[in-house]
């Protein structure tokens, strides 16, 4: 017993000393909610490689075969599955692109730079993090219609980055105030002037904020639902693929392995990110949450 | 431009949205779906992250890795794909229904087309997608926790169990807090799960504020009431954000008040 204590203090681990039947109940209880959790996904990618027949009736739980990669081709072809996923790719790094330019230009200017008024602007940006995407459906179609864009891609990003700007300044911020005054003065010193210090010094001591950002907020408008659904919602050739998604829902609702397709389609690129990044995906995700908490 | 901002001018109805809205037998159906739909998803999230967390926070159990992609990657997934997914799994003739007829027992049902059951099939989706969200926050507050206190409790003799609801727990309070405030609002805000899968039906059955809002102004253009519920959802969300904010502030400054009087005391 106390050998094992002290085994378990060795390596450090939070858990340890003598492991009873409880642990092991504990354990089980993780991998069985770990299938509960995989499984639904795994049945979504085994139908999109099945027909009708086999969902329904023959092979409705197990693996696809043989393999149905007709569903993909009907899904990419007959299903304006392409259209969709142009739509979300534009939306979804303009969207990055413009949110992080400018977050990057207004934290620089409210933590570095002096001038009047400076706080009263940063905390007023940081207003737009407490008001629900839901509660500004209304005005934000308003905004929309009055400034011309519908009908356009901007009526998608403009939103997009005003609901993701508060944030990503609030990080910006977060990580300028880290950084020490003396290094800009020696660059002043060197004879360096504004835009030299900022691309130069500034913008490459924030890069692992940025990279979080970029996967936050590519995530956040690829998979983006309530405003598309109001902005673009009636307009077909600028759905994104979440609503893309959903269009099966009418007329198409007889070819599931189509369906199942798409779904995976739409869900490729957001799995791919997070299995490159998985440490900064959750990252990213999780201040997102503990910020706006 | 010029023609809304007059006509908008020429209609002040005071409060008259609002009175309409109170009194709309929806507004309480709306209320009542809320509040379900919050404490199923507090509930269940919060129990399985924190099993979970705890259970993987141990370094040399195996496969810590993958169970935790396992239960974080619907996260990542889109609400449509994961509400299309489970709309799919529960339909009528649905995997769901499938598994029970073959095992052979009478649970096969229409999940989604009963007025009573079907909120607490959809509050069951949203958990079910966002329970890894709440599991890498407590992951992330249970590593900031030092070693220390784990091994001077395991000197002191205490058992695994016993460490974690005496150590973890307590120390993970600003952590729930959050989890708390993301799950209660969640809840109070929820609206794409019924979009989707139930389309706010049966009978408006699961219907909340923010369905109300979106049936108002999007299908019936009467902008005026659904900005008056949304704005009632706002407060609501405020209140509770207010009111948890409340309750884990004042435990902490209570205690620590009481400790540096008896200190002055002593």
């Amino acid at each position: 017993m106390a050998n094992a204590a002290v085994k378990s203090v060795k390596a450090g681990s939070v858990e340890g000393g003598s492991k009873g039947a409880l642990h092991y109940i504990f354990v089980a209880f993780c991998w069985i909610y770990a299938a509960f959790s995989l499984y639904p996904l795994i049945w979504m990618l085994f139908y999109s490689f099945k027909n009708n027949q086999e969902i329904f009736v023959t092979n409705p739980f197990g693996f696809p075969w043989p393999l149905h990669y007709e569903n993909y081709i009907t899904a990419w072809t007959k299903y304006d599955v392409p259209l969709y996923f142009m739509n979300s790719l534009i939306v979804s790094i303009g969207t990055v692109v413009i949110t992080i330019v400018a977050a990057l230009l207004f934290s620089y200017a409210t933590s570095r730079m002096i001038w009047k008024g400076k706080t009263f602007t940063r905390l007023f940006l940081g207003l737009g993090m407490f008001i629900p995407v839901q509660a500004i459906m209304i005005p934000v179609v308003k905004v929309v219609q009055n400034f011309n864009m519908m009908g356009t891609r901007w009526s998608l990003i403009f939103p997009y980055v005003a609901i993701n700007l508060a944030f990503a300044c609030m990080v910006y911020y977060g990580f300028f105030k880290g950084i020490p005054m003396e290094l800009e003065e020696a660059a002043c010193m060197d004879g360096a002037n504004i835009f030299q210090t900022f691309f130069l010094i500034i913008e490459p001591l924030v890069r692992p904020a940025t990279i979080t950002l970029v996967i936050y907020i590519f995530l956040n408008a690829w998979n983006e639902f309530i405003l598309a659904n109001v902005v673009v919602g009636s307009i077909a050739e600028l759905k994104t693929l979440p609503l893309g998604v959903l269009f099966f829902q009418g007329e198409f609702t007889t070819d599931w392995g189509g369906m199942g397709a798409t779904m995976v389609i739409a869900s490729f690129p957001a799995i791919i990110v997070y299995t490159l990044f998985s440490e900064q995906v959750e990252n990213a995700m999780t201040i997102g949450g503990a910020v706006k908490g | 431009m010029t023609m809304q901002l007059s006509s908008l001018k020429k209609h002040i109805t005071g409060l008259k949205n609002y009175i309409k809205l109170f009194g709309d037998k929806v507004f309480v159906t709306a209320n009542r779906n809320q509040l379900i739909f919050a404490i199923i998803i507090t509930v269940y999230q919060m129990f399985f992250a924190t099993i979970f967390a705890i259970t993987i926070s141990d370094k040399k159990m195996k496969g810590r890795k993958f169970l935790r992609v396992a239960y974080f990657i619907p996260v990542i997934l889109s609400v449509t794909v994961v509400c299309q997914l489970w709309g799919s799994i529960l339909d009528g003739n649905g995997l769901l229904n499938k598994f029970f007829e073959t095992t052979g027992s009478d649970f096969k049902q229409n999940w989604l087309g009963d007025r009573y059951k079907a909120i607490y099939v959809i509050a069951f989706v949203n958990a079910w997608q966002w329970m890894g969200y709440q599991f890498a926050l407590i992951v992330a507050g249970i590593k900031s926790i030092p070693s220390d206190y784990y091994e001077a409790a395991r000197i002191d003799g205490c058992s695994n169990v016993k460490a974690h609801a005496k150590i973890t727990i307590p120390l993970l309070a600003e952590t729930y807090k959050f989890c708390l405030i993301i799950s209660l609002t969640g809840g109070i805000k929820a609206f794409t799960e019924m979009n989707i899968l139930t389309g706010g039906g049966p009978n408006k059955s699961t219907f909340t504020l923010t369905y109300i809002m979106y049936n108002a102004a999007f299908k019936k253009s009467d902008y005026g009431y659904g900005l008056a519920a949304a704005t009632v959802m706002v407060l609501e969300c405020m209140m509770v954000m207010l009111l948890i904010n409340f309750i884990f502030r004042d435990k902490n400054e209570g205690k620590e008040e009481e400790k540096s009087r008896r200190k002055r005391n002593g």
